[in-house]
């Protein structure tokens, strides 16, 4: 913790504006120290990918269920690596796998799953079929369902998919929550977030650290997804978001869906008041339904005419008690 | 020949019966034929409005007589949806328009939303959330890993083979489709 604010207190030297963003979450950082409370455990998840750099016979450390370990020979350490492929925009899969891990313990520390291992199973299964109707069937894709009031879904790099225990139950079919997993895999497949972070001032301002202050990966995963699950609560392009609704729309009827499904859902958004609570963050990181559902329709015009009906799966659909 | 319009005359003899037949029942029943002309009857559905100009078409098909050209923003009544189509009263017409041209502002036909607040910005800055932990981005900023529900969240991945009898057993079948590109402003 120490270590972090020492460094950005120095960095203070060759001030930019993006610096001061940087400067700003740092001194959060140090406030609160929430964040790197988190080091001791999270060092113990990369101790291992770091002794495999270091003695790359060791037995390696299951960081990630999917993705091979980079065998490739370098003289720099795993966070010089991750940092140089971040900055020229070519993460790895592995890489993506860490970031959005990290991510979403983060966001599993603000929202733990439901205790219901029936909801979580039935999630991962529909979700793992949408996501097989996509180019990245093969990724380890994790779906939970969280602990909150709020209506929300999240995603985060290398195929984290969340939806809140709200927005669970305002659903009324298999269909819908297809659609909008679907959604929330079309940010991953377009890496959105990802790019998000490539582009977000605290990079650069990491990068100037290369090879010095930060010790380990955790220490770049962390600084560059900012404080804590923040990220996913920094609203992407509404052109992102557009897109990720045709994404969801098209997968959900690849499935085998109603395509309908999810303007439905953005529908049934659009019915809750915009000064509730529940959807503060949403309509904040979001277009409003109302235009989410002008553009789809722009976008989908005719081209579902031909499409024979999909399944609403309404029988099927999990119900939480 | 005579065989031949004799089997003609038979035909527009059952015709005419049938067509009877169903008028004679309309009439006893109290139905409406399909609505070809302009109905009053609109006390059913919902409130909705539609959220872009399309063609009321007297039936759930692009190919089907137009009735009328709705414009956007124009509030009308939604009966029922199927398929890719919904069923609308406007301007004294009952009629198809494609269903994602129209948003329904309620369920039971009160307004929730205030349609005067459509397109406005939401309220910002609201960040005290009652009852569970709330999501707003002060309280994620501050939240700290919990690699207990990293480890749960990934007891529950499943592999291909598994969704794949999962759909199989739900009649979920793959179809093919292409992406579909943002719409030209």
């Amino acid at each position: 913790m120490t270590g972090f604010g020492t460094v950005t207190h120095k960095g203070m030297s060759n001030m930019k504006p993006g610096f001061l963003w940087f400067v700003a979450v740092g001194t959060v950082f140090g406030m609160f120290g929430a964040s790197l409370v988190q080091a001791d455990d999270l060092n113990d998840l990369f101790k291992g990918y770091l002794k495999s750099k270091i003695a790359p016979p060791a037995q390696e450390q299951p960081v990630t269920a999917s993705a091979p370990a980079t065998q490739e020979v370098s003289a720099d350490k795993p966070a010089d690596q991750l940092l140089k492929a971040l900055m020229g925009g070519n993460v790895s899969e592995q890489e993506e796998v860490r970031i959005g891990q990290q991510i979403a313990g983060n966001l599993l520390g603000a929202a733990p799953l439901v205790r219901d291992d029936g909801l979580q199973r039935y999630v991962n299964r529909v979700g793992r079929w949408v996501a097989l109707q996509t180019e990245r069937p093969d990724l380890n894709w994790h779906f939970g369902v969280i602990e909150s009031d709020d209506l929300n879904a999240f995603a985060a790099p290398g195929g984290y998919i969340f939806l809140t225990k709200g927005l669970y139950q305002r659903l009324n079919s298999e269909a819908e929550l297809a659609g909008v997993l679907g959604h929330e895999i079309g940010h991953v497949l377009r890496k959105h977030h990802l790019k998000l972070l490539q582009k977000s001032q605290g990079i650069a301002a990491i990068g100037g650290l290369l090879g010095r202050k930060l010790k380990n990966e955790h220490e770049v995963v962390q600084n560059l997804i900012g404080n804590g699950a923040e990220v996913v609560a920094r609203g992407l392009d509404k052109d992102a978001e557009y897109e990720a609704d045709r994404i969801g729309l098209v997968l959900s009827a690849r499935a085998g869906y109603d395509a309908y499904a999810l303007p439905a859902v953005l529908a049934e958004i659009g019915h809750v008041a915009k000064d509730d609570k529940r959807v503060s963050l949403l309509f904040k990181t979001h277009p409003l339904p109302e235009d989410r559902l002008s553009h789809l329709s722009d976008a989908v015009a005719d081209t579902l005419d031909a499409l024979p009906e999909g399944q609403s799966g309404t029988g099927r659909f999990y119900r939480l008690r | 020949m005579i065989r031949v319009s004799q089997r003609g005359i038979s035909h527009v003899l059952v015709s005419v019966l049938g067509w009877s037949c169903l008028l004679f029942a309309s009439s006893v029943f109290g139905m409406a034929m399909p609505p070809q002309k302009p109905t009053q009857s609109v006390a059913a559905g919902s409130n909705a409005v539609m959220l872009k100009a399309d063609d009321l078409r007297a039936a759930p098909d692009s190919k089907s007589t137009l009735l009328l050209r709705v414009e956007k923003g124009a509030q009308v009544r939604l009966q029922v949806s199927q398929g890719g189509w919904s069923q609308i009263s406007s301007a004294g017409y009952t009629g198809w328009v494609r269903v994602l041209s129209v948003r329904i502002q309620s369920k039971d036909g009160i307004e929730l939303s205030d349609l005067g607040a459509l397109g406005k910005k939401p309220q910002g800055n609201v960040v005290a959330v009652a009852g569970t932990r709330g999501l707003d981005e002060k309280q994620l900023g501050l939240v700290s890993y919990d690699a207990a529900e990293v480890e749960r969240l990934r007891s529950y991945v499943i592999g291909r083979q598994e969704a794949e009898q999962y759909a199989q057993a739900a009649g979920l079948h793959a179809r093919d489709m292409s992406y579909i590109a943002a719409p030209n402003q």
